[in-house]
């Protein structure tokens, strides 16, 4: 499948931290081991307990516009072609804490708005460089 | 701290667009200082401190050693990359001047972009590490991107519309028409010409974003009792503050006032330590890297609630001298140079001597606050002796 910000756009390098939420194919979140708190972007230590061992829950991969922007300039060569594109920042219905940022693949740019109804899709890779498979997380809309 | 330490000098270099400077990074900070303490009435062999804020190049060891330093007692920077710490390095100095480990502290800030690249740029490979994944994946790149996030959230928060943003906008450009040193300087702004200019990143047009200049600014900071015998009258620092409120330390949207200026706490800090509230305020400089966290800081920092916060800057309230809250009367970032922020420490100042080109009746209290939309925040807020 094509990419969002087209196939040239830059790959995550999976360090373990990283490599749960790109390569799982569902919305892993980092959970703390003692006290159960997600917490997004993952960290070393927990946030509310100070804990340093972590699993992780997978959510249900329904979310909600927050906010976003629409990028019109832009501020590296290979979007040039691209822009303008439009970033969301999504919050997660079963952990609403936790606020991500996602492209829409199916909406238009003008036609992205605060409130709407989101479901997560993955944008599968195979990265070349390391012939590692990867699963993006993105968003679609929810059509009920 | 509390007028324990005081401003005796300005100064700056010429100001330039980007990449115009004929001379170095390093000699436009030289010039700058240099400025600074001779407006003192000082010998540059006095100076005895460094402060800055996210200075890699101009070190305090290399300009001790050029500028005939004759002892250096103390050089720091606050933590926190961005213009939001200009208003937390001169905290130190008031630190350093206050607890008596510094006599002569010189405050400052130097950018070359045409020598050494341009500053705030997104910059990246094909290949992202670590955190930036979450968002530079998704093609939010640069501090622009940052700020146009929170702001979009705020304005639908708070039923803002862009009127609002403009309005900070087109005070900064009308101030600057007074500036001769200001780079907008006989280029005035309409408000048909700004919602006309083109889109950078929603809801951010081009002139909501600050320019990139090349320039240095410097204050010197001293004691009350050295100050006695200089050659201006000195403006004490009656308050200052940087810092964080709970849960916001952290990034990709996820603090936990998201949308956040970081200000709250730092507005917080500012009053209880000068013991005066906003309202007592008489002319405030707030830091525009783009015009939407100024709302926000604004709000904050308790100038008015969220929801007042667009009529508070409508009607024309911050343009001019005799302005409702008087704002960025040099010009600011949009309007003088963006020389990260340092050039609004300097007006401040001027504000209290009485020496801007747009100059309040009667300044007793002239604030200060830096960056908003990155942490942590910081402000200062300077008073007639």
């Amino acid at each position: 499948m094509s990419r969002y910000l087209g196939d040239a756009w830059a790959l995550p390098y999976l360090d373990p931290q990283i490599r749960p939420f790109f390569t799982s194919g569902v919305i892993r979140i980092q959970l703390c081991r003692s006290c159960d708190a997600p917490q997004h972007p993952p960290d070393d230590v927990c946030h509310a307990c100070q804990g340093t061992e972590f699993t992780h829950r997978d959510s249900a991969g329904l979310g909600t516009v927050h906010s976003f922007i629409v990028v019109h300039h832009p501020v590296h060569p290979a979007l040039t072609e691209r822009v303008p594109y439009a970033v969301a920042l999504i919050t997660l219905d079963d952990m609403p804490q936790i606020r991500l940022c996602g492209n829409i693949v199916d909406l238009a740019p003008e036609a992205v708005s605060i409130g709407q109804r989101l479901r997560a899709t993955f944008e599968e890779i195979h990265d070349a460089e390391t012939g590692e498979g990867l699963t993006i997380p993105q968003w679609e809309t929810l059509t009920s | 701290m509390q007028r324990r330490a005081v401003v005796v000098g300005v100064g700056e270099s010429s100001y330039y667009k980007r990449g115009a400077a004929p001379e170095t990074e390093f000699q436009l900070a030289c010039i700058a200082i240099r400025n600074a303490v001779e407006d003192a009435g000082l010998a540059l062999s006095e100076i005895d401190g460094f402060v800055s804020h996210m200075e890699s190049r101009n070190d305090p060891m290399r300009l001790s050693r050029t500028l005939g330093v004759e002892t250096l007692d103390f050089a720091a920077q606050p933590w926190g990359g961005g213009g939001n710490g200009v208003a937390a390095a001169i905290m130190l100095a008031d630190a350093a001047v206050s607890g008596g480990l510094a006599k002569c502290v010189v405050a400052f800030r130097a950018l070359a972009q045409g020598q050494f690249g341009r500053f705030g740029q997104a910059r990246m490979a094909n290949r992202l590490y670590g955190a930036a994944n979450y968002s530079a994946l998704y093609g939010l790149l640069s501090p622009a991107h940052i700020c146009a996030m929170q702001t979009r959230r705020f304005m639908h928060d708070h039923d803002i519309s862009q009127e609002a943003l403009a309005n900070i906008a087109l005070a900064c450009y009308a101030n600057a028409q007074r500036n001769p040193r200001a780079l907008r300087h006989g280029k005035p702004l309409s408000r048909e010409e700004y919602h006309a200019s083109r889109w950078i990143v929603e809801p951010f047009h081009l002139f909501d974003c600050c320019p990139e200049n090349d320039g240095a600014a410097a204050i010197v900071i001293t004691t009350p009792e050295r100050a006695k015998d200089l050659r201006k009258k000195p403006v004490p620092i009656l308050a200052a503050a940087q810092g964080l409120d709970a849960g916001d330390g952290f990034g990709a949207f996820n603090e936990r006032n998201f949308p956040t200026a970081f200000y709250r706490n730092v507005g917080s800090r500012i009053w209880e330590r000068s013991g005066v509230r906003p309202a007592d305020v008489d002319v405030a400089q707030f830091y525009e890297n783009f015009t939407g966290p100024v709302l926000i800081a604004m709000s904050e920092m308790g100038f008015a609630p969220p929801d007042g916060i667009e009529e508070f800057v409508s009607n024309g309230a911050l343009e001019g001298s005799d302005a409702r809250l008087p704002f960025y009367t040099s010009g600011g970032n949009l309007g003088e140079a963006y020389i990260h922020g340092f050039e609004l420490i300097n007006e401040a100042v001027r504000q209290v001597r009485g020496e801007s080109t747009c100059q309040v009746d009667n300044v007793e209290l002239s604030l200060a606050v830096a960056g908003p939309g990155f942490s942590p925040g910081s402000a200062v807020l300077f008073c007639r002796d």
